[in-house]
Order: C-alpha cells, then structure tokens, then sequence
C-alpha cells in the first residue's frame, strides 16, 4: 500500500512516541536519523520538545509517528509529563561511553512505568555505538564524545578529533550485557544504535510499530478522536498480541 | 534529581517601590549603592516640558528621585517617561516665573533642557529639590559625571547624530546594503557592534526600509537625547512599532530595558569575570559547549569560529555571574540573536537584565517562572478567549506545547528572525506583557483553525504553518492594494497592542500572584515524587515514609538553608563525563533541625499555658549526642548528609529490637569502632542517655542511668583482664586503663543494660519509638493569599508579629498568674512521679562494693544534668492534666478571659485598630488609583491654562 495512495490516509494509526534521556546522548540525532535519514547539526535546537512526524510502513499498515523529542538538560524535567502525557511509546536513549547516562534512563523509565500509560510501550537504547565499533575508526571520522552526535557538524572544532591509536572499545562505559539484561528485567525492548551510522535506529521504530496495539488505537481513535485515550483502554485488556493477529483484526475492522 | 531548592520560598512579593523601579527599568544593584549613602527617595507632583525645538506637548505626571536616577512618568505611564542618570544633568535651574510657581529648569548632557514645573505644595518641592541637590553631590563625588562623557562614545546613537549632516545621510542610505561584504567594519570603531555589521542583519534592508527608519531615528534622538539620557515620548514608541533599524537596535535594546544602565555603572565587568574564571569549567560551561552549534546554526556567524566563541563568552560570563541560574537551554538562542546586534558586553548585560528582571525565574534551574507564566497564560486565553480554551479542554490539547518556546526564546526560536526581532523591540520597550498580548493575538488570529485541531502534534503544525506564512499579505483577496499590502505579521501586532491593550502589567502582576503558590506546590511535590523516586535504596520504608522524611528534611532546610550544592571532584580515574551531579546536602545545623521534626528528644517541646491560649513552642535542642548522630550516618565522610544519608540512617535506628538497638547505641558510641568503649566513652553515652530522657516526669530514668553507671563501672572492672594482680581489689583500683583504653566490649553493655527494666524497655520500643515519621505541617507560602486582604493577613502574620503576640499574651499570663511552662516529654512513658524498682543488681554484694573511683566521676556527670524535675518550674500535675484532657485546658482559657482585667481587653483592641488603620491606608490607594483612572480618561490632566504656562516656563529665565 503505497504512503501517498488514498487508501493510506484510512489505514495510517498515529502514534504518539516521545524521547527522553540525559542531555547530549543523541535523542535529536536519532530521530533526525529516522524521519530524513540524515546526520548534521541539529537545525532544529530542543526548547522544551521538538515535534516531527514521520510515517512507517508495517505489513500492511502504515504509522504515522509523532514524535517529541524532549530537551535532556535537568531542569527541563519537570516539563516532560508534558510530553509523555498520552504517549503510546517512549524511546529512552543513553550514550553507551558515559555510564551515568543509563542511570538517567533509568530513572526515566521509571517515571515513565509510574506516572505514563500504563500501557506505553518502552525502549531502550544505547546510542553512540560507532564510538566502540572498530569499524567506525577507520572512516576517519571525528570520534571524540564531545563533539559526537549532538554537536558534531560542518564547523566542529579542529583539531577534535579522536587520537589514531584508541582503543575503540575503551570508550565504552555500558557494557551491551549489563543494559539489555536490565531492559529485560524491567520489561524494554533493547536496542544499540548508531545515529551517525544508521545502525538499529529504524529497528527500533519497526520493533515500537510491532509492539504496539494498533488496532485498538484505530478503533478509539475513530470513536474519540483521542489516541492517548484509546492506548489506555486498549491494550489493559490483552497485552502481548501477535503480530498476525494484530494486523488481521485490524483489516478486518477498517473493511467493516 | 539529586538537588532539593528552598528557594521558591523565598519569594517575596515586591513592594510598591521596587514596582516603581521595576517599571522605570533601573536595576536595583546601581540603587543600593545611593542607598548605601543614605540618599532617599522622592516622588513629586510634576509638569513636564521640553524646549521648544522637540515640539512636544507637555505631560503631568510624576517626578521621582531615585538615587542616582531621576525618573518621569506621564499620567497615564506610557505616553511619556524618562530614566535619567543623575551624573547626565549638567545643570539645574530654579526658573523665574510667576508667583506660585515652582520650576526647575535641568540641562541634560546631550544639550536638552526640560523644563519640570514641580506642582505639590511648596515645602514638598522644596523637600524634593533639597533631595536632588544631595543626590547629585553625592554623584559628582563618585565621579560619575566624568565617566559619561567616555561611556557615550560607545554608543552607536553618537557617531550617527553627529555625523548625519544631510550629505552623511544619503551617503548612509546608499551604504547600507553592501555593508556586510565590506568584510570587517574596522575593529576600532569607538562604538560597540554586533556580529551583524560584519555578517549580514537577517532581512533585506530595502525591504525593511532601514535607511529611512534611520532618518527618523537621528531626528528623534537629535532632539530627545540618546543613549544615557533618552527621553521616551509617544514617537519613541511609534518608531520601536514599526521595528528598530538593524545597526540602532542594539543600542536601543539596552536602552529601553535599562541594561545600558549596567554596563555603564560596571565597566571593565565583563572582562574582568571572563578573565577571573579564565579554564573553569563547570555544569553549565559543559551545557553551554553542547549546545554552541545548535543555536541559530543558519546564520553565517554561528558557522564560524567567530560567533560561536562570542556566545561561548557570554553564555560562560553569565554563567559565572549568576552561578545559581547558570545555564539553561534557550539562553543559547537568546544570546546568539542578542549577539547579532550588540556586542559581548552589551548582549551580556542584557542577558542579565532578561533572566533576573524582564523573565524571572524563566531559566532556574526550577524554570518556576516559565511554568508560572504558562499557567497564567493559560488563565488569560481562558478570559479572553474563552471558546478557543474549552474547545482545548475537549480535546485535551495543552497550550503550552506550542506557547512555552514562545516565551522562553521570544519567538526567535517559532518566526522567522525579521519578525522575532521585531516582538523583541516592543518586548523591551513595553515590558513583558508584549509576549502575552503576542501569544493571544497568534491564538485570536488562528481562532477557526485551531477550533479544528485534533491533538497536541496537529497545534503545533498549524502554528508552524502560520509562523511560516507571517509575510505574506493579511488580506490576499481584498480589492484595496493598500489592505493588500499588510502582511499577517503587522495584523499580528495591530492585534496585539489594539484588541490586547487589556493586558497590562498590573494584570500579569496580579496573575502571577494568583498562580504562584499553585505553582510553587506543583513543583515542590513533584522534585519530592523524583527525589523519593529515585532513591538508590527506600531501605525498609514505604514510599509514604520516605516521603515525611523528605518533607522534614525540606523543612529543615526552608529553617536553617544548607550551603549551595557543590560538585563533588571527578575522580581522575572514569574522567569521562562520568561525574557525579551535584547533590544537595545537609550541614549539622540544618541537621538539627532535622532531626527535632523526627526525633521527640531532638527538640525541646515547651506547652504554655497563659490564660489565653495553649501553645507549643519547639526549639531544636542542641546536644553532643546529635552531633554524634550526624557523623555516625555520614557514611561517606563527607561532612554532610544527603538525603540518601537521612533514610539509610533512620532506617537504621527504626526498624530494630530490643538487641539491635542496643548494639547500634554501643555503636554510636563506640568512635574508633574497635568493638570497646572506652571509660569517657562510657560516660559519653550515659550523659546521652540522660540527654534523651531530660524532660521524663519522675526520678525513674535518672536513677535507671545512674545505675546503669553504676553497674558499668562495677561489671567493666570486674571482667578487666587482671594480668597486674598486685595489689588487692582495695588499693588504688585499676590505675592502668585509660580513660582512652578499650574498656567495656558490647556483651558486657548489653548485660548492664538488661539489668533494668527501665532501660530495657527503652531499648526494647522507646528508642525505635521516638523516631516518628510523620506529615509535616507544611509553611503557608509566601503570599499565598490572593488579593488586598490576603496580603493584609500575610502582613500581620509574619513570624516576628506571632512571636510578639506570644510574648505579650505570656505577660498577661504571668501578671494574672495563669503561665504555666511544661515540658514535654520525649518519652512520656510515666506520667506519675512514682518510680519502679531497680532490679537486683547482678553482681554480688561483696563485687558491689569493690571501691572505684571512676563511678564518683559518673555521679558527677550525673548530677551536673539538672534533674528533670527540676528543670522547669512548671506545675506537674497541670502537665497530666493537660495530657488527659484538653478541654480542661480550653476552661481555663476560659476562666483567664473571664477574670482578665480591663487592661488587656483595651490592648487587645488596640492591636485591632493597628488593623484597620493599615486596611484604610490600602483603601486610600485604591481610591488613588480610581482618581488615576479618572484622569487617565480625561486626557493629559492638563488644562489649557496649564499648558501655556509650561510653554512659558520654556522661555523663562533663570533666577540669577
């Protein structure tokens, strides 16, 4: 089913995700990643959240992701029930070189399992995996933290970049073990990713697409207009549908 | 969120004084110097009048000396008004005129003369001018008056008005455009420039009509004075309307908010804080850095090495400036469109004068003053546009999705820079309320397209789209090429400032007010949600508990405010961004404090009873013993406790029985941890005990710690390893342990505690028991109250005047014999003087009676703690009684009242009368403020009578 065709319209859920995490561990990057397969500076600087939409094909259903990408500074904390309010998923992004940024999402998953829908649907993900890949090193590419995903752009300092010789692999602070034992245990879907690479960030946007009860959110949303609303009652109910059957009584109940 | 902020508060509201100031834009720093030197304030009835060359009219209004400024506001408080440096006025004149009449005739730097026809009674003016002379002594001593001649010429407005003979003008006009492939403006321009002189102004300068606007700038600030000595009339504020010429602006943006005034009384400042703080780094110096590159990444100067080391400056001086505040995420786009316009120095003041005056509380580190003002936007959009807000309820929309970027970056961050600045003019001209009259008019504007909105996302990209289209024409259709050729931006405005002219600052004023403590609650409970939350361990409480803990600690800290959070030293080894955040936490003091809310012995609980009334009056006891607790729970050894600290601590004294309790006594004791007490550790503990039971009714506790000591002492010596068995048990006994030696290990404790019953039973519950978590009455906030009354009581009710209250109503107690002092126990498991048995002791006689000087010591100790009935003079039997039955209590308030002598009732209704006194004064203001309104409506107050007057002032001359 092609986006643009006019059966598209009919068939597209919205969903609404929004970002957190610490400052500067690359939530923008990532979504700048997934709605214009991109990296760059970030023409758009986060003042409380930025809003982009970006659609996703799955099967044969078509999402149109909303997505709020928070500012991570501190002290725009207390503004973020703002945005998670009503969300039907949430991506909790940490840097896998800075240990205290999973500390972070941490205790922003846990805001979110008390305060958010209880049915929201949570990952987790690891980003700057380029720094710890061998692989990434080789490109030549600035490799410094600092300068990485959030300030890394045309006009990024000279003379920043990473020493030749590191070990790529010392930078990494978040062993991948450790935090995917933990999304298990707290019940996340688990990701690495590499904004600058691409790697895993469409991944987590299909994963997020599978997990969620559609068609509870396109039966609601037509009855109330209020997806935040639908998710709520929707998945209380049965929680882990299949895929397959998610899109079959969702066809069933748009030819209805 | 491992930071607990007091400091919402500590909000005051500001007095009418520093509302004038407020309005008058003179930053309160440069104030308190003059107040320093004892200079006063003065406000004056006055006539104002300008020489003849301006063509003004004249204004009544009002003159006020607040040194070092002389300040003018027209009746209605926008027409006309001025700010003047003292150090500006050259000369001032009494004018010869007819009788009656009082005028001064004031010389102004730049070569104006105004003319101030001072119209209150004679001795006032005379008061008033006498104040003035002082004031400007003073500034003349200061050597301020030389200092202007040298601050001017940094100004653009100088090179532009003395160099504009006709021939400069054309020239002007034609040089603007290319001005920016000129390459670098020559650095040694006197004046201070933007980053836009070299890198282009955004917009085109044709299309913006610069040359023009610059035209009729020169001629205003020609006539009405620049820079220091701007006076602002009507024209002023037209030509701010229709938006500032690129290279005036930033000029003009410290001028109209007053930030010129800073960079002026605070030379070489800026440098100076860069230069002191030269490599620090910090929290905000490692924010600022990550968000260099995203702000206002389009424009060609934050592509550059250039500007972005200009932001980095300024952003880092704030933040060394204002620590507390630091930095915060759209300062960035601030800054960097300040920066355009203005230079470092210039752009840092005003960032100052933004985040303390025109935006408060917008960027701490709470942001209460953004959510603040989104609340009361939201309450304005619900009044004015009442359709718009039910119909966002309904579909559960949030205004601030969309509103909050508005107010935090001033729009630059939603339109285009052209029209942002634009608002920016208006914003530092008429204050603050410009952005809220903007956001309803945005709102007003898009009405039906928002009546059609579904979500959150669908508001924000209608407002996108809107933003997006503010050049284009309003009226696109319309047959009339003039309505054609209004663009949807210069609708905005007409609509903000004609249909949003009922927003005024009084009105945010009393908004905020409304919605303060609202706000301040929200937040407060929500960092007490995030700090519970996120608590390494809850330990064995329940989140409710951990949540009383967290208020007494929050309490504690409102008492006695614990030192700023500081950042605790990186540990060289994990260097990599893994620092620690800061944390708050606590000193001894405020520990204290602390622990008096959750400790009954930590406090000293004084019920008095004086006829009046019953109250309780707690102070916060001081003691060895608490101290000992503090260092005990400070497990990190860092001098301090964190919350953290406080719930591992109390979790490990709450939750224990009868031999844990004894073991954590022993071992709050026990300093060097080696399993022993020693001798002075012994008695330490003991005056502990006696610490604890201090105001325990009956001689019970007593005899039970002197026993215990007793016993101690007995049994210590008694199981002593006796390699020295010289001399017999009689001889001088046991000279070889040190008061500093290992001497009684925690078996031997445990035995001599159990011995008696008192003290088993203490260990046993009391002491798990006396810790007792429970809510916290919460401080009222300040001002919480709305409206006139609400501050009358908030006036009244202040601390000093209860205690006063107090005090008094004791007098009155004592002189109808009615006070009664009773302390409270901590324990209060006795109520009765009678006193239990000692259990036998558990030595033999004959052991008992081995001599040992130590114990003589510990009876001293002893009987150095005052008994605990003797401690007050209060009356035991009124303490059980009061314990029994309070309405006993109520009877004899009620006996008091009845037999009061006359005296006190005359007293108490003078304390009535002070209250009517101060509501009548408020009456009177608003009376004042009726007759305000009254001639607001009747034009400029003046008569035609008056007004040939002041022209003829104009033309007076001089008394000698």
């Amino acid at each position: 089913m092609a986006e643009s065709g006019s059966g598209a319209a009919d068939k597209s859920v919205q969903v609404k995700l929004v970002l957190l995490g610490e400052a500067a561990v690359g939530k923008s990057s990532i979504v700048l990643r997934f709605v214009s397969n991109e990296f760059q500076a970030n023409k758009e600087p986060t003042i409380g959240a930025a809003f982009l939409t970006q659609k996703c094909r799955l099967e044969d259903r078509v999402l149109r992701y909303e997505i709020w990408d928070t500012a991570g500074q501190e002290r725009f904390h207390s503004l973020a029930p703002m945005y998670y309010r009503n969300a039907q998923a949430a991506v909790v992004v940490y840097d896998v070189t800075k240990a205290s940024s999973l500390e972070k999402a941490k205790s922003w998953v846990k805001e979110l399992q008390r305060q958010a829908n209880p049915n929201i649907v949570i990952a987790l993900a690891g980003n700057k995996l380029d720094l710890v890949q061998p692989s990434s090193s080789s490109s030549g590419a600035t490799s410094m933290p600092e300068s990485e995903d959030e300030a890394d752009d045309a006009t990024a300092t000279p003379g920043e970049a990473a020493a030749p010789g590191e070990q790529p692999e010392s930078l990494r602070q978040v062993p991948r073990d450790e935090a995917e034992a933990y999304a298990k245990e707290a019940g996340l879907l688990f990701f690495e990713t590499s904004a600058k690479t691409g790697e895993g960030v469409v991944e987590i946007f299909t994963e997020i697409a599978k997990k969620i009860p559609i068609e509870h959110i396109l039966a609601s949303s037509r009855g109330t207009g209020r997806p935040g609303a639908a998710g709520r009652s929707g998945a209380a109910q049965e929680g882990g549908v299949s895929l397959e059957e998610n899109g079959a009584k969702g066809k069933d109940a748009c030819n209805c | 969120m491992s930071t607990i902020s007091t400091q919402l508060r500590t909000f005051k509201e500001p007095t009418k004084e520093q509302l004038t100031q407020l309005f008058f834009s003179i930053p309160p720093s440069i104030t308190a110097r003059s107040e320093k030197d004892g200079l006063e304030r003065m406000e004056i009835n006055a006539v104002l009048s300008l020489s003849a060359e301006a063509e003004e009219d004249s204004y009544a209004g009002k003159l006020y000396l607040i040194p070092p400024f002389l300040s003018f506001a027209s009746l209605d408080r926008k027409s006309c008004r001025f700010t003047l440096p003292l150090c500006t006025i050259r000369r001032v004149e009494r004018l010869n005129a007819r009788a009656g009449i009082y005028a001064l005739s004031l010389s102004l730097w730049h070569g104006m003369k105004i003319v101030v026809q001072l119209t209150s009674l004679r001795p006032t003016a005379d008061l008033f001018c006498s104040m003035l002379r002082d004031a400007l002594k003073a500034e003349l001593q200061h050597g301020q008056m030389k200092a202007v001649r040298n601050f001017v010429k940094t100004c653009y407005s100088e090179t532009l008005v003395l160099s504009t003979s006709p021939a400069a003008e054309e020239e002007l006009e034609e040089k603007t455009p290319q001005e920016g492939q000129e390459g670098s403006p020559s650095n040694d321009t006197p004046y201070h420039v933007g980053l836009g002189l070299k890198f282009k102004f955004p917009g085109d300068p044709k299309k913006l009509r610069e040359a023009s606007k610059v035209k009729l700038w020169t001629t205003y600030l020609k006539t009405h004075g620049r820079n220091l000595t701007l006076l602002r009339y009507p024209q002023c504020t037209r030509l701010v309307q229709v938006g500032l010429p690129n290279r005036l602006r930033g000029e003009m943006w410290e001028v109209l908010s007053g930030s010129l005034f800073l960079r002026f009384s605070n030379p070489g400042l800026y440098e100076q804080i860069l230069e002191d703080n030269k490599g620090r780094t910090s929290t905000s110096t490692e924010d600022i850095e990550k968000d260099l590159h995203r702000s206002l990444p389009e424009y060609s100067a934050y592509q550059s090495e250039e500007g972005i080391s200009a932001l980095r400056r300024v952003l880092q001086a704030y933040s060394f400036q204002n620590p507390e505040l630091g930095y915060c995420q759209a300062m960035n786009i601030l800054a960097a469109a300040l920066l355009i316009y203005m230079s470092e120095e210039q752009a840092f003041w005003l960032l100052e004068v933004i985040c303390d005056r025109l935006l408060p509380g917008y960027y701490s580190t709470s942001m209460h003053g953004t959510l603040l003002d989104q609340r009361v936007f939201e309450s304005l959009v619900q009044k004015c546009l009442p359709i718009i807000h039910d119909y966002f309820q309904e579909v559960d929309v949030q205004l601030s999705v969309a509103s909050l970027p508005w107010f935090l970056s001033l729009f630059i961050n939603s339109m285009p820079m052209v029209f942002a600045c634009r608002i920016i003019d208006c914003f530092f001209c008429m204050g603050p309320k410009v952005l809220f009259q903007v956001g309803l008019a945005i709102l007003k504007i898009n009405g039906e397209e928002l009546l059609k909105i579904q979500d959150d996302g669908g508001f924000i990209q209608l407002m996108r789209s809107y933003f997006a289209s503010l050049g284009n024409s309003a009226h696109p259709k319309s047959p009339d090429p003039r309505a054609r050729a209004i663009t949807r931006f210069q609708e905005l405005l007409l609509v903000s400032f004609r249909e949003f002219a009922i927003i005024t600052d009084d009105t945010i004023h009393n908004e905020r007010r409304k919605f303060r403590s609202e706000i301040v609650f929200s937040i407060e409970s929500f960092s007490k949600r995030a700090a519970v939350r996120n608590l390494k361990s809850l330990e064995r409480f329940t989140k409710e508990q951990a949540g009383f803990i967290y208020d007494a600690l929050y309490r504690a800290m409102c008492v006695v405010p614990p030192p700023a959070p500081v950042m605790t030293p990186v540990p060289s080894l994990i260097s990599d961004g893994n620092e620690e955040k800061p944390e708050t936490r606590i000193g001894l003091r405020t520990f204290r404090v602390f622990l008096s809310e959750v400790a009954t012995w930590a406090r000293d609980e004084k019920v008095i009873i004086n006829g009046f009334q019953q109250r309780v009056d707690r102070e916060v006891a001081e003691h060895e013993f608490i101290d000992r607790l503090f260092y005990f729970w400070d497990v990190s050894c860092k001098g301090a406790l964190s919350f953290q600290d406080l719930v591992s601590g109390l979790d490990g004294v709450m939750f224990n029985d009868l031999m844990e309790n004894i073991e954590w006594f022993f071992n709050l004791h026990d300093k060097n941890k080696d399993g022993y007490l020693t001798k002075d550790e012994v008695l330490t503990l003991s005056e502990s005990l006696l610490f604890i039971f201090r105001f325990e009714i009956g001689d019970a506790y007593l005899g039970a710690v002197s026993r215990f000591m007793t016993n101690a002492f007995e049994y210590g010596d008694a199981l002593l390893p006796q390699p020295e068995e010289k001399g017999e048990e009689d001889d001088a006994p046991l000279p070889d342990i040190g008061h500093n030696q290992p001497y009684l290990n925690l078996a031997t404790f445990r035995m001599v505690v159990l011995a008696d019953e008192i003290l088993e039973s203490f260990f046993e519950t009391d002491l798990s028991a006396c810790f007792k978590l429970e809510p916290v009455p919460m401080m009222d906030l300040p001002s919480s109250n709305n409206g006139f009354l609400g501050d009358l009581i908030s006036n009244i009710a202040t601390d000093d005047n209860k205690k006063l209250f107090n005090r008094f109503t004791d007098r009155i107690g004592q002189t109808i014999g009615k006070h009664q002092v009773i302390h409270r126990p901590a324990i209060g498991r006795y109520t009765k003087l009678d006193e239990p048995k000692a259990r036998e002791s558990l030595l033999t006689p004959s052991m008992r009676q081995s001599p040992s000087t130590s114990p003589t010591s510990a009876t001293d100790a002893a009987v150095r703690v005052p008994s605990p009935s003797s401690v007050s003079t209060s009356n035991l039997s009124a303490a059980e009684a009061s314990k029994i039955s309070p309405l006993s209590m109520v009877k004899n308030a009620n006996d008091a009242l009845m037999e009061r002598p006359q005296f006190a009732i005359d007293d108490a209704l003078d304390d009535d009368g002070d209250t009517d006194d101060e509501f009548g004064l408020g009456e009177d203001d608003g009376v004042m403020d009726e007759v305000d309104a009254f001639l607001e409506a009747h034009d400029s107050g003046l008569t035609e009578e008056q007004r040939e007057l002041a022209k003829d002032l104009l033309n007076a001359k001089p008394v000698k």
